[in-house]
């Protein structure tokens, strides 16, 4: 064996041993780096027989090429070691939970009404809002309930006093007020919605709340009939509940619509009765009608020229059905382990 | 209202109906059917019995032990302690296994030592009345004795269902009150005649009219038909379980003949003992102020004077139209009735029930509106029914009938085109004069459509105008045969709201990135609320009939709705984030029509446990977080962020020094106010001791910031050349505010100052006292060319002397 034998296998020996980069940068050094082995090799070659320069230049270079060649390759081995320990996963438990993420929620009334003036908005209705601190007259007068009406009675008014105010307030028990003053400020014709609270004196319990939101709806155009009614139900329906609902149409009375209507829908969530629907597969969901032309007349409109029809979509029972919610008093209720579900 | 289908039976032929089918087609066409149940199923259970025996219970004197044949072969033994029960009556036995009302289960049993094999029952243990004496002894309807083993409501043909009618939906029907409307519209419905039914008087005798005076206007017609020789006792039975399948209990004949005419043809009616009325007859008029009655239930009513009375020799004998006074009850033996069938004003009548709280089967009636040729009908039925049960009856008086009423029927001129229109259905003239012919509405062809002649009964309220024809004709025609048809002409998007965008834009925000709930409370604040949190000064609109006393303020502010929230929710973490959008209430600035002012507010809290969080650093408190959020909040609804000043003690909520005020302009406008609670407020909310915390709120005008100056989104382009980054300490007296700082840095820059953040704030003795230092990263940056550390160098120089400027210093 050959000094430059003894010299690679003691270098190949250490390389395939060396247990990471850093003594591979070392060994590399010691043998093909600037002062190494190699480099002195090569210097001791011009005191050489000149028969002898060209083989130990060679000899030398082989050893380099040797050298780095297991140097790349134990590099090669050492990277794809730490990888495998790696991939080992060390103990790692995928199970464990994660830390909590705060997050931030819209409340499920305001989300769904959302939903809602989009779908309405894209079928070119106006979104409008109106007082909740009302006058009795656009509560009632104006909407064909004169004082002393049995319909008054169904309404269980909160009326209100206001220093220095001579009008009779009250809080509106309905969104309806805003159809006259739609037609008050608006040209004919025109579509609009209109979300908001409303408020009516009676007992709380899991389903009575005196504190609920609703959303009104009027179309005012010409030649309106209760055919465009049940087409426009429908159409949102379809929006409410992402599938085609079969309605049934019933005499209903509300003084500002004549003909008045419930609108029931085919319970979405049974085929044979449900709790939801109490056995009976129809849900009552949507007061509605032709308005009348006495509000027509109340809002300056010419009930011969116009027409049109209105609708009272429960907003908080809409979310209370979406939601399966037992308790209407958790909506107001601000309790935050009910808000932070949604 | 409960409806009896075997009444309904009587005035239109219902063969082939079943009730669930009347019920949908009345839900369909009329009004709506809440229920249907059958009546009194337990009758179905128990079945006719023989008394074939009874002798002593060996050990009980009082009891009796009966064999009874129910028709089943060997008799039963049957224990029964009635003392008039005996060999030869047919009785209403209750086996073993029945149940009976009160979910009383009838067992196999031993009395005193003897087997007994059911019940023999009363009239009240089968809840058909109140008679309890005795066992109930089966009447013999066709003079023979019923055939043994069949049920009682089968021999008896007590077989009814009761139909549950929403009142609601009849508001607008006076004609429905009573069976014959209600038969009325099965009529038109499935096409079938009314029977024929007749309301005309019988004889009257030629004495005097009882005499009867009307005062007032509010009582429009006053009948009285005076009766001789009348015995009260009980209601034949046919009535009585008429009356009892629509929940009247019977009580004795007078009064269950007078119920009975009520619901029948739906005229509420009053029986006095004519002996006990004055001489000088009957007098109709308005309460004297003061005035008294103690009606029939055995209260003592306060009348006003726009109550209407019904008096005799001037003293109150009832309340007109509502319930009749307990002076005048019918006291057994009487033999004379004077029957009163009127005419009452609905407002009247509707006003003294509902001050009272007083609503009887009566009021409901005459606040709808009552037909004022019903009384005379009713009168006359009241009598033929009672010349049918007593025929010795006689009517020996002139009718009395007083008041200035007037027929309401009318007409009303109807379009076909105008039906089609607005039902959208394409039906012939010929089909629609179908359709109200059904109703017995007469039409007759007029000016290319029809006058149609509205009976009295439909004429009151609910029929007054073409459009109401239209909806006779589509509910009978069905609305669910209309087609349905798309809205058509030209939809255009609405205009653009930019309010309702912002009120998004906000929502999202806070929910968003910033975390924080989203709370919708209640417009009334409570007393005890606004006091804790000082916010009880000022007008307030209030509710007159509130839910609870302390609960009649309506919110000037939604900040108090949000606070409220809090303690509760912190007791459950320790972090809590909440905003609400809403609006509130200020009566001194109300319009000219008396709405007072509404103003729209975003308000935002952050309340943080203070063992939690530990020290937060000189900016990680509430308040700064908060002012941070709210920065954020209006740069997302692409306003201007407002600058932002120390508040002066302008919010009694908000701590005095702790608060600040924002503004846009010089012009005043207040952006809102965003500060720590004062200490006591917190306090009183509970957020101390256990649940000490950190608390800061912001109040946001949305009206301010739809009148702010918008900020929209704009592009800068980005730098060409690199910044050069300085990191300043600034010494300045410790009450000097940080904003002059800032200032000052910015006004060395002279333009080039691209970023400032402070990053240390300390105060220490090495300063001197009344000293504090604030650090700051300045970013320079320049479009035109790279800053060198000249530059940089050049900006320090300037920058001592801007802070000289100030009182503050730079430390090198």
């Amino acid at each position: 064996m050959t000094d430059t034998d003894a010299t690679l296998s003691d270098a190949l020996g250490r390389i395939s041993t060396a247990p990471d980069v850093d003594t591979l940068r070392s060994i590399e050094r010691e043998f093909v780096g600037k002062d190494g082995v190699v480099a002195s090799m090569l210097a001791a070659i011009p005191t050489l027989p000149p028969a002898d320069r060209k083989g130990a230049g060679q000899s030398a270079n082989q050893l380099k090429q040797a050298v780095l060649t297991a140097l790349a390759e134990r590099e090669v081995a050492l990277g794809n070691a730490a990888l495998d320990a790696e991939r080992k996963g060390d103990g790692f438990d995928a199970s464990l939970p994660p830390p909590r993420l705060e997050r931030g929620t819209l409340h499920p009334v305001v989300q769904v009404t959302r939903e809602l003036e989009d779908l309405f908005t894209s079928m070119g209705y106006m979104v409008l809002d109106g007082p909740e601190v009302e006058l009795d007259e656009y509560n009632f007068e104006k909407l064909n309930i004169p004082a002393d009406h049995p319909a008054r009675d169904t309404q269980d008014t909160f009326y209100c006093n206001a220093p220095g105010s001579k009008a009779t307030l009250l809080l509106r028990t309905h969104t309806s007020p805003v159809q006259v003053r739609a037609m008050e400020h608006l040209q004919p014709p025109f579509r609009a919605v209109v979300p908001g609270k409303v408020f009516r004196q009676e007992t709380t319990d899991a389903s009575h709340e005196h504190t609920f939101h609703q959303m009104e709806g009027i179309v005012i155009d010409r030649n309106v009939s209760v055919g465009h009614l049940i087409g426009a139900m429908k159409t949102l329906l379809r929006g409410i509940f992402k599938k085609d609902i079969e309605v049934r149409l019933r005499p209903g009375y509300f003084p500002f619509v004549e003909p008045g209507f419930e609108l029931d829908a085919r319970c979405p969530f049974c085929e044979k009765g449900c709790s939801v629907c109490k056995q009976s597969t129809w849900i009552e969901l949507l007061p509605c009608g032709l308005v009348h032309p006495n509000v027509l007349k109340a809002g300056g409109l010419d009930p011969e020229e116009w027409g049109g029809f209105a609708f009272g979509l429960g907003l908080s029972r809409l979310v209370m059905l979406r939601y399966g919610i037992d308790d209407v008093r958790h909506l107001l209720g601000g309790d935050l382990r009910f808000l932070e579900q949604f | 209202m409960l409806v009896s289908f075997r009444w309904l039976a009587r005035h239109v032929d219902l063969e082939g109906i079943t009730p669930e089918q009347l019920g949908n087609d009345l839900t369909l066409s009329t009004c709506e059917v809440e229920g249907i149940e059958p009546f009194a199923p337990h009758l179905s259970n128990v079945t006719v019995g023989h008394v074939l025996e009874r002798v002593p219970h060996p050990d009980a004197d009082k009891l009796g032990v009966c064999q009874v044949d129910v028709g089943s072969g060997e008799p039963l033994q049957i224990v029964c302690g009635a003392p008039n029960v005996g060999a030869g009556q047919r009785v209403a036995v209750a086996t073993i296994g029945t149940v009976l009302p009160g979910d009383f289960k009838i067992k196999k049993s031993k009395i005193r030592g003897v087997e007994s094999h059911g019940m023999i029952c009363s009239v009240r243990e089968l809840d058909l009345g109140d008679e309890h004496d005795g066992i109930w002894v089966l009447p013999e309807p066709d003079g023979e004795p019923l055939a043994l083993g069949q049920s009682i409501a089968n021999a008896l043909g007590m077989g009814d269902w009761v139909i549950e009618i929403d009142n609601k939906s009849l508001t607008h029907r006076p004609d429905l009150w009573g069976h014959r409307g209600l038969a009325r519209e099965v009529a038109a419905i499935y096409e079938r005649p009314l029977k024929p039914i007749d309301l005309t008087l019988p004889d009257l005798g030629g004495a005097p009219a009882f005499p009867v005076s009307v005062a007032d206007a509010a009582c429009s017609r006053y009948i009285g038909l005076g009766i001789d020789g009348v015995q009260n006792g009980k209601s034949p039975s046919w009535m009585r379980q008429l009356l009892l399948a629509v929940g009247q209990r019977p009580i004795d004949l007078f009064v269950d003949l007078s119920n009975f005419v009520m619901l029948d043809l739906g005229q509420p009616n009053h029986a006095f003992d004519r002996t006990a009325l004055d001489g000088g007859g009957i007098a109709v008029r308005k309460a004297k102020a003061g005035e008294t009655i103690t009606t029939l239930d055995g209260e003592l009513r306060k009348l006003e004077t726009s109550d209407l009375l019904i008096t005799s020799g001037d003293a109150p004998v009832a309340l007109a139209g509502i319930m009749g006074g307990e002076e005048s009850k019918i006291q057994g033996g009487t033999s004379k009735l004077l029957l009163e069938c009127a005419a009452f004003d609905a407002a009247t009548v509707r006003r003294t029930s509902s001050r009272l709280a007083l609503r009887t089967d009566s009021s409901a009636r005459f606040e709808k509106s009552l037909d004022p040729t019903l009384p005379e009908k009713a009168a006359a039925h009241f009598a033929r029914l009672l010349k049918e049960i007593q025929p010795g009856v006689s009517f020996p008086m002139i009718l009395s009938d007083e008041g200035r009423w007037s027929d309401p029927a009318t007409t009303i001129h109807v379009r076909g085109d105008v039906v089609r229109r607005d039902l959208g259905v394409d039906l012939s003239d010929e089909a629609i004069a179908d359709i109200l012919r059904r109703l017995e509405l007469t039409p007759t062809a007029k000016d290319g459509g029809f006058e149609v002649a509205i009976p009295s009964a439909r004429a009151t309220k609910d029929l007054t105008m073409e459009r109401d024809l239209v909806e006779e004709v589509g509910r009978i025609h069905r609305y669910g045969s209309v087609p349905e048809a798309p809205l058509v002409g030209a939809v255009m998007p609405p205009p653009f709201d930019r309010r309702r965008a912002m009120v998004r834009a906000i929502e999202d925000r806070l929910a968003g990135a910033a975390r924080f709930h989203q709370l919708l409370s209640y417009s009334f604040q409570s007393d005890d609320l606004l006091s804790k949190v000082n916010a009880d000064s000022g007008d307030f609109v209030t509710a007159r009939n509130p839910v609870a006393p302390e609960l009649s303020k309506i919110r000037r502010e939604v900040l108090p709705s949000v606070l409220g929230a809090l303690e509760t929710a912190r007791r459950r973490r320790s972090e809590v984030l909440v905003f609400e959008v809403g609006k509130g209430y200020r009566p001194e600035e109300a319009s000219e029509d008396g709405m007072p002012r509404e103003v729209h507010q975003v308000v935002i809290a952050i309340a943080r446990s203070k063992a939690a969080k530990g020290d937060a650093g000189f900016n990680g408190g509430a308040f700064f977080t908060l002012r941070a959020v709210v920065d954020d909040v209006v740069r997302a609804a692409g306003v201007a962020v407002p600058c932002w000043s120390p508040g002066g003690e302008a919010h009694a909520t908000l701590h005095p020094v702790k608060q600040v005020i924002g503004e846009w302009t010089a012009d005043g406008q207040s952006a809102g106010v965003i500060g720590e609670l004062d200490p006591a407020v917190r306090g009183r909310l509970g957020l101390v001791g256990e649940l000490d915390s950190d608390v800061a709120v912001a109040v946001l005008d949305l009206d301010a910031m739809l009148a702010a100056p918008a900020a929209p989104r704009t592009y800068t382009p980005l730098p060409k050349f690199p910044s050069v980054k300085v990191d300043v300490a600034c010494v300045a007296p410790a009450e000097l505010p940080a904003s002059a700082l800032t200032k000052a840095i910015e006004d060395a820059g002279k333009g080039s100052v691209a970023d400032i953040e402070l990053f240390d704030v300390f105060k220490g003795e090495s300063l001197g006292a009344g000293k504090k230092s604030l650090a700051y990263h300045v970013v320079l940056q320049s479009a035109n060319k790279t800053l060198t550390d000249s530059d940089a160098a050049k900006f320090l120089g300037r920058l001592e002397r801007t802070l000289e400027a100030v009182g503050a210093a730079l430390r090198r």
